[in-house]
């Protein structure tokens, strides 16, 4: 019993696996633009390149209403359906938002997994600090923790003022999102 | 001898085959269901003809004496620069023309474009505020008269600004660089102070309409109200955010910002003066 519960398992991975291999990952991506740009996001002279597990997207810039807001070194996808994840690294915001928050960010990951599926859960480093940040998929609760850098402590201020300070000196940011 | 088709082995062969098939017509399947291509973003250039503005009425009349002008200046060469007067100017560095004057005779204005010559000056460069003449080898920078203006001529202006009719195609107003820097260290301010959203026909954008400004605040003394679509600002029309967005990154690097507004179904113009 237990050697075919154990067979089962192993085929439904090897299945899983070749599915994932052969799964049109470039289309899939083509498809996310497409929703994107109903949002007017639109990402724009990258290179997408299929990795047969995961989907790696290189030299990316992001459009917000035609605007160039942020361009990516390096976009990596990986959907596992058990854990699936999304890391971006080498991120550079456009000028526009110097006044708000440093422009440089080293790498942002999301997450999800089946070992916390009620959440979504982020990191970011980069010249503003580090932030961690989660997310509720069912009561769409968004909770942010940043622990600024020096920089940002001493040129951001108004913007640090939209934020939460706790006594560790980590600065928090909840807002609930209704769908 | 065993029988092949006995073999665990191929059972094990045939069954992994089976799931690699059908996750390849699965995947092939799903393919036929997604789009081929991506999205990218075609921008179409806009047009942005390098704005100054120009005194017109002061353009028309010399035409005629232009010839005669000239002769008088190439004989005249003993006029020194500080007595001439930069009226206006509209071109780029290696083309384009001025308006000239001398402070003697300011209704006497003479059009110039590069390489002519004025009281033995000669026209060289146009830059953003000012014109530069060559005289035996030596340079000169003459200011464009707006340029120069004194604190007091700006509260002239501003009063001007004050009792100045709404009904007027074109209004000039006054701002600050002091109040640009504050606005772009605090762009949230801007949307306390004012609220504009895009008006769309079709699909395609044609301006911003401000849908609120609060009273008492700096949006409220700069010409604006509610219900003004604007359409274009410095010779571009506003078709994008993008366009709109150009013209805030290079508000640091211009003297003037002229916006185009449509206020009740009218076309009115408002220049804005950077001081």
């Amino acid at each position: 019993m237990v050697r075919k519960i154990f067979k089962f398992f192993a085929y439904t991975l090897f299945f899983l696996a070749v599915l994932i291999y052969f799964t049109p990952k470039v289309n899939l991506y083509y498809l996310l633009e497409h929703k994107l740009k109903e949002k007017s996001i639109v990402i724009n002279d990258e290179e997408v390149s299929d990795n047969g597990l995961s989907l790696s997207i290189k030299d990316a810039t992001i459009n917000l209403k035609s605007i160039q807001s942020a361009k990516i070194k390096e976009i990596k996808i990986k959907v596992f359906g058990l854990y699936n994840n999304v890391s971006l690294t080498d991120i550079s915001l456009a000028s526009v938002v110097a006044t708000m928050v440093p422009t440089k960010i080293q790498s942002i990951s999301l997450s999800y997994s089946v070992i916390d599926p009620l959440h979504l859960v982020a990191s970011a480093v980069g010249e503003f600090g580090d932030a961690h940040l989660s997310f509720g998929v069912v009561d769409g609760v968004l909770h942010m923790e940043l622990h600024p850098s020096k920089k940002m402590l001493s040129s951001y201020r108004q913007t640090l003022r939209n934020l939460i300070k706790s006594k560790e000196g980590a600065y928090t940011y909840d807002k609930t999102f209704k769908f | 001898m065993i029988k092949l088709s006995n073999s665990k082995l191929l059972s094990i062969a045939s069954l992994v085959l089976i799931l690699v098939l059908v996750a390849r017509t699965l995947s092939l399947a799903l393919m036929w269901f997604l789009p081929s291509e991506g999205v990218s973003l075609h921008i179409q250039p806009n047009f942005q003809p390098k704005y100054q503005r120009v005194d017109f009425k002061n353009m028309l009349t010399p035409i005629v004496k232009k010839v005669e002008q000239k002769q008088v200046s190439t004989s005249d060469g003993g006029i020194s620069i500080t007595n001439m007067v930069l009226k206006g100017l509209y071109g780029t560095k290696t083309s384009g023309f001025i308006i000239v004057a001398l402070k003697a005779t300011p209704k006497k204005t003479t059009i110039l474009s590069i390489g002519e010559i004025f009281s033995g000056y000669t026209l060289k460069e146009i830059e953003n505020n000012s014109a530069i003449f060559t005289k035996d080898g030596t340079r000169f920078t003459l200011m464009l008269e707006n340029a120069k203006k004194t604190a007091s001529a700006l509260k002239q202006s501003k009063q001007k600004r004050s009792v100045s009719n709404d009904n007027e195609p074109i209004s000039q107003q006054v701002v600050t660089r002091g109040d640009i820097t504050y606005y772009a260290k605090h762009p949230k301010q801007i949307w306390k102070e004012i609220s504009i959203r895009e008006v769309k026909d079709g699909k395609q954008i044609k301006g911003f309409k401000v849908t609120r400004i609060a009273p008492n605040s700096k949006f409220a003394t700069m010409g604006l109200k509610k219900g003004d679509l604007i359409v274009k600002a410095n010779n571009v029309e506003l078709k994008s955010y993008r366009d709109a967005l150009n013209i805030y990154t290079k508000i640091d690097k211009v003297d003037e910002v002229q916006i185009v507004i449509i206020r009740n179904g009218v076309e009115k113009e408002i220049v804005y003066e950077i001081n």
